[in-house]
């Protein structure tokens, strides 16, 4: 390495450091712990009768037809919630961008949902369809009990998750936007070029590393979904999801090796995901900037 | 000689600071921390600021709020306890942790001389309910079981049984909507466990280390509960219902018969008097005709915490908390059902309960849920196998029931 | 027109909330989406509260100290990243990412044993340490994407054209930085703001419970019921804050460059 680039490598990491140690500091032990756990027979019950059993509690897990339908549960709800918040986000990101008229009103309203705590958000929503003293069914002229039913009752969790976090996406999305230099879109209209091949080939390609970003983190939560789906239903009908298996073991159960099991595979899980970002849809570190 | 005047004069100064320093140090009274539910009437609160005002200043009480749910109490308590936290010091117990707390070492057993305090004169349910192992591991306070509310200018004869409950409502269309608890949670375990043993069965051997589930009950109370779930008179939102929605249901004016705890009766006092005009009580329907139905009871008794710092002075505190006059305390100004059989009797009592005859022959006959360490487990693995009470099918549950359970209790697996 | 259509969707549910907070008690069952008869019962309750004012004290304390670290951290990290050459840029981003990604059901009974044995249970900094953590990834992430599309060449025309470098950072590198960091913000902050997990798992007085911690300890007036009117009306409260925070900071999300390349 050159000297300028061993300086530059130092800097880089004198920068870097502070936000390492707060991570590190914080995580490392619980994350190596919770995987220390997970290869022992632990409850919390009977502290005396702990023992190491290996890859005992995995096999136990994955041979589980409970996981197995909660992964599938788990997939289901991420693909439908992150599809549509994508393009209800790129609506609201362009409302957001475009507003003339009550901007701060738009863009405020916009992002409440975001704001508002999600065990409520849940709760409400499962009021609203509630057959007997919502106002869903009263408006609609239905009958049904929306959360009784398997379908229907991801139709709500989906649509309460939807609700709550597109504005996660509209904002990443905006500030992708605000990135879009306006005279290269005046020069491609005047080149001649319709507003849909203006989005595809000038705004899209330069928005797609907020894109990637927006995505990305956004399917790692909605993996993880737990609130919504424990208010909603407790995972009942069908509808639990990975972390629902994971929050009965640990917490009810104080199953501490089981419990510890299923948050790693959890986490595997979303390793998974995360690499088929990075590498099949080009999501990229950050190149530098040629000088 | 100057110098080792003045030395002394130093060594006396700081002998002088140190004494103080020590003196500063000597505890004032001893606050004794209760971990308790926020009791919305107050009627805790007032219980432990006179129990403190009684002990002649030898120790404090100090409410610390736990979260409002049940299971979110636990787990905030199993935590801390199991971290071996020296704050805790009187604990309100949910019935159903004792055999855990008690298994795990969180809680003290009470001495045979406070034990016989505590449950001098009380219900038995309610003693058995804070017992595990022969010893008493807390102190009962206040219970709770669940009656059969239902329409009186709609429903004439009172059913005895649930196969005529059922019949009246559908005959009823479509004012006969039954309420009940069929969500997949704590409740669905109530309602089973109370089938059961109104069938004559119980879910675990006598030493409790065992699955027990005899076939003819458990299939008599799997069929009641898949007739209740299929009938036009349940509420289409039965899989999803807990007490709460319920109550709403019930007080919304649809329904003519409701299977729940008495805190309906004053809410529907106060939010739908038209519905509260036309309520009655009675006893939980039979499963068996002429074997008396047996409803699973509730309630909190006082711990006192294992690393606590004053145990003798917790133990005295929680003795007073309990006896009579803040059990009436607690039942005229919270509508928390008390313990002491006496008070039952008691005019004030009677007032805020009408029913209290009603109670106290229903606590009576009362049965304890499954008392194991793992009924965390357990009752998951109940509320699992069967949920949804439409899909039940008596024969093939009976044995799924047995496995599922003696898994939990093995501690075996994912439920 | 669409912009009122978005409106009308984002704020059905919002509107549903704030109408069970004005409900009073006999009326939560109606079917309504408005109500029949407004009451102030709810919010009485609420503020009534001594728990819940030093909940909003806390909430607002915490949110806010951890969005200005998780935000001058990331930003620090961010530019390392975007325009630094370095080997172990990439680990940096996924182990990032990796914290980001585990359980935090799982996390909590280790962090709980932590901090009770070095004295952070139930106190500010042990509430700000696993914010600012937690939000870190996305914030870094983010910046450094945000970096990324800024023309940094910028910076090195302004001070060509006699700028010195503060200059040239402030009228120039730090509008076109502007949105990307204010996004950042605002999305620590709800972060920080709405989390209910660590909340109640690392506090246990009002020393630094949070408001959705103390919305768990609310009950209704009796053991079963559910106290959903004072959690509506709470949770109004709890959001007005938010918005706040978002009309002052959503001006700073425009177009920065056209702020900036007037001198291009």
């Amino acid at each position: 390495m050159s000297a300028r680039s061993s300086a530059e490598a130092r800097l880089a990491w004198l920068l870097c450091a502070p936000a390492m140690i707060a991570m590190l500091v914080v995580t490392a032990y619980p994350m190596l712990y919770a995987l220390w756990l997970s290869l022992f027979r632990y409850d919390l019950r009977f502290p005396d009768l702990r023992r190491f059993v290996g890859l005992e509690n995995y096999a136990s897990v994955l041979s589980s037809e409970v996981w197995w339908q909660a992964l599938v549960n788990t997939l289901m709800i991420t693909v439908g919630s992150v599809a549509m918040e994508l393009l209800l986000g790129f609506v609201f990101a362009l409302v957001m961008h475009r507003a003339m008229l009550g901007r701060r009103l738009v863009r405020t309203s916009l992002l409440v949902p975001y704001g508002i705590i999600t065990v409520v958000a849940a709760m409400s929503w499962r009021l609203a369809f509630d057959p007997t003293t919502g106002f869903v069914n009263a408006l609609l002229g239905l009958e049904g009990p929306w959360l009784a039913e398997r379908w229907s009752a991801f139709f709500v969790i989906i649509l309460t998750e939807i609700w709550k976090t597109t504005p996660f996406m509209a904002l990443l999305l905006l500030a992708g936007l605000t990135l879009v230099p306006e005279e290269l879109l005046r020069a491609a209209r005047v080149d001649g070029a319709t507003a849909a091949q203006r989005f595809f080939k000038v705004t899209l390609p330069i928005m797609r590393p907020m894109v990637l970003v927006a995505l990305l983190f956004r399917t790692l939560d909605a993996f993880r979904i737990f609130d919504t789906v424990f208010i909603q239903t407790r995972g009942a009908q069908g509808t639990g999801t990975v972390s629902i298996v994971g929050y009965d073991a640990l917490v009810t159960r104080l199953n501490l090796g089981l419990g510890s099991a299923v948050s790693v595979l959890v986490f595997l899980c979303v390793v998974v995901i995360a690499a088929l970002f990075v590498k099949g849809f080009g999501l990229d570190v950050p190149d530098r900037e040629s000088p | 000689m100057p110098i080792r005047r003045s030395l002394r004069g130093i060594l006396a100064c700081a002998g002088a600071v140190v004494a103080m320093a020590c003196a500063e140090q000597v505890p004032q009274t001893p606050r004794l921390h209760w971990y308790v539910f926020d009791e919305p009437s107050g009627a805790f609160a007032q219980a432990a600021r006179r129990c403190a005002q009684r002990s002649g200043g030898r120790y404090e009480i100090g409410i610390r709020p736990l979260p409002a749910d049940a299971d979110q109490q636990r787990e905030q308590l199993v935590r801390r306890l199991a971290a071996g936290d020296r704050d805790i010091d009187l604990i309100g117990m949910d019935v159903i942790w004792t055999a855990e707390f008690a298994q795990a070492g969180w809680v003290m057993p009470w001495k045979p001389d406070e034990a016989d305090t505590v449950r001098d004169g009380r219900l038995g349910s309610a003693v058995a309910s804070a017992t595990y192992r022969s010893t008493l591991w807390a102190a009962p306070f206040t219970t709770n079981t669940q009656l059969l509310w239902y329409r009186t200018d709609r429903v004439e004869a009172v059913p005895d049984t649930w196969a005529e409950m059922i019949e009246t409502a559908e005959r009823l269309g479509r004012e006969g909507t039954i309420q009940a608890q069929g969500e997949r949670y704590e409740g669905l375990t109530v309602l089973f466990v109370s089938l059961l043993a109104s069938a004559g069965g119980t879910v675990l051997g006598p030493d409790g280390d065992s699955v027990s589930l005899e076939d003819e009950p458990t299939r008599r109370a799997l069929a009641v509960m898949h007739r209740l779930a299929t009938s036009p008179a349940a509420d289409p939102s039965l899989a999803n219902a807990r007490e709460d929605q319920a109550r709403l249901a019930f007080e919304s004016g649809g329904s003519s018969f409701m299977l729940n705890y008495p805190f309906v009766w004053p809410s529907a006092k106060a939010n739908a008097a038209e519905v509260a005009r036309h309520m009655g009580w009675a006893r939980w329907p039979a499963v068996v005709s002429g074997k008396p139905s047996r409803v699973t009871i509730g309630g909190i008794n006082i711990g006192i915490g294992a690393h606590s710092l004053f145990p003798e002075l917790a133990f005295e505190a929680a003795t007073c908390i309990v006896a009579e006059p803040h059990q009436r305390l607690a039942a005229a100004l919270g509508g928390l059902p008390p313990t002491i059989a006496a008070l039952y009797d008691d005019a004030q009592v009677r007032d805020r309960f009408p029913f209290a005859d009603l109670l106290r022959e229903t606590l009576r006959d009362g049965v304890q849920r499954p008392r194991t360490p793992f009924y965390a487990d357990v009752s998951l693995a109940i509320s699992h196998a069967l949920h949804p009470m439409a899909e039940i099918d008596p024969d093939r549950d009976v044995t799924r029931l047995r496995e599922a359970v003696r898994r939990a209790l093995a501690s075996e697996g994912l439920l | 027109m669409g912009s009122v259509a978005v409106v009308i969707y984002a704020l059905i549910p919002v509107v549903w909330i704030v109408s069970l907070s004005l409900k009073p008690a006999t009326d939560l069952g109606d079917r309504r989406l408005i109500p029949r008869v407004l009451s102030l019962e709810h919010y009485h309750a609420v503020f009534r509260d001594p728990q819940f004012s030093a909940a909003l004290w806390n909430s607002a304390g915490i949110a806010g100290l951890s969005t200005v670290a998780a935000v001058l951290l990331g930003m620090l990290a961010a530019y390392a990243i975007a325009r630094l050459e370095f080997p172990g840029r990439r680990v940096i981003l996924a182990a990032a990412l990796s914290i980001a990604m585990f359980p935090p059901v799982s996390i909590i009974g280790p962090l709980f044993d932590v901090w009770r044995s070095i004295g952070l249970y139930d106190t500010w900094a042990g509430l700000i340490l696993p914010y600012m953590t937690f939000t870190l990834p996305l914030a870094i992430w983010t910046l450094s994407a945000f970096f990324r599309e800024i023309p940094w060449e910028l910076d090195k025309a302004a001070r060509v054209d006699g700028a010195t470098p503060l200059q040239a950072f402030v009228h120039v590198i730090a509008p076109l930085a502007a949105p990307g960091v204010f996004t950042a913000a605002i999305l620590v902050f709800i972060f920080a703001w709405n989390d209910f997990l660590f909340a109640i798992s690392l506090t246990s007085t009002n020393d630094a419970r949070t408001v959705p911690a103390a919305i768990a300890f609310f009950t209704g007036s009796s053991r079963f019921e559910q106290p959903t009117g004072s959690i509506a009306a709470a949770s109004v409260v709890v959001t007005v804050p938010i918005i706040v925070m978002v009309l002052a900071f959503q001006r700073r999300i425009v177009a920065g460059l056209t702020a900036g390349a007037v001198k291009g």
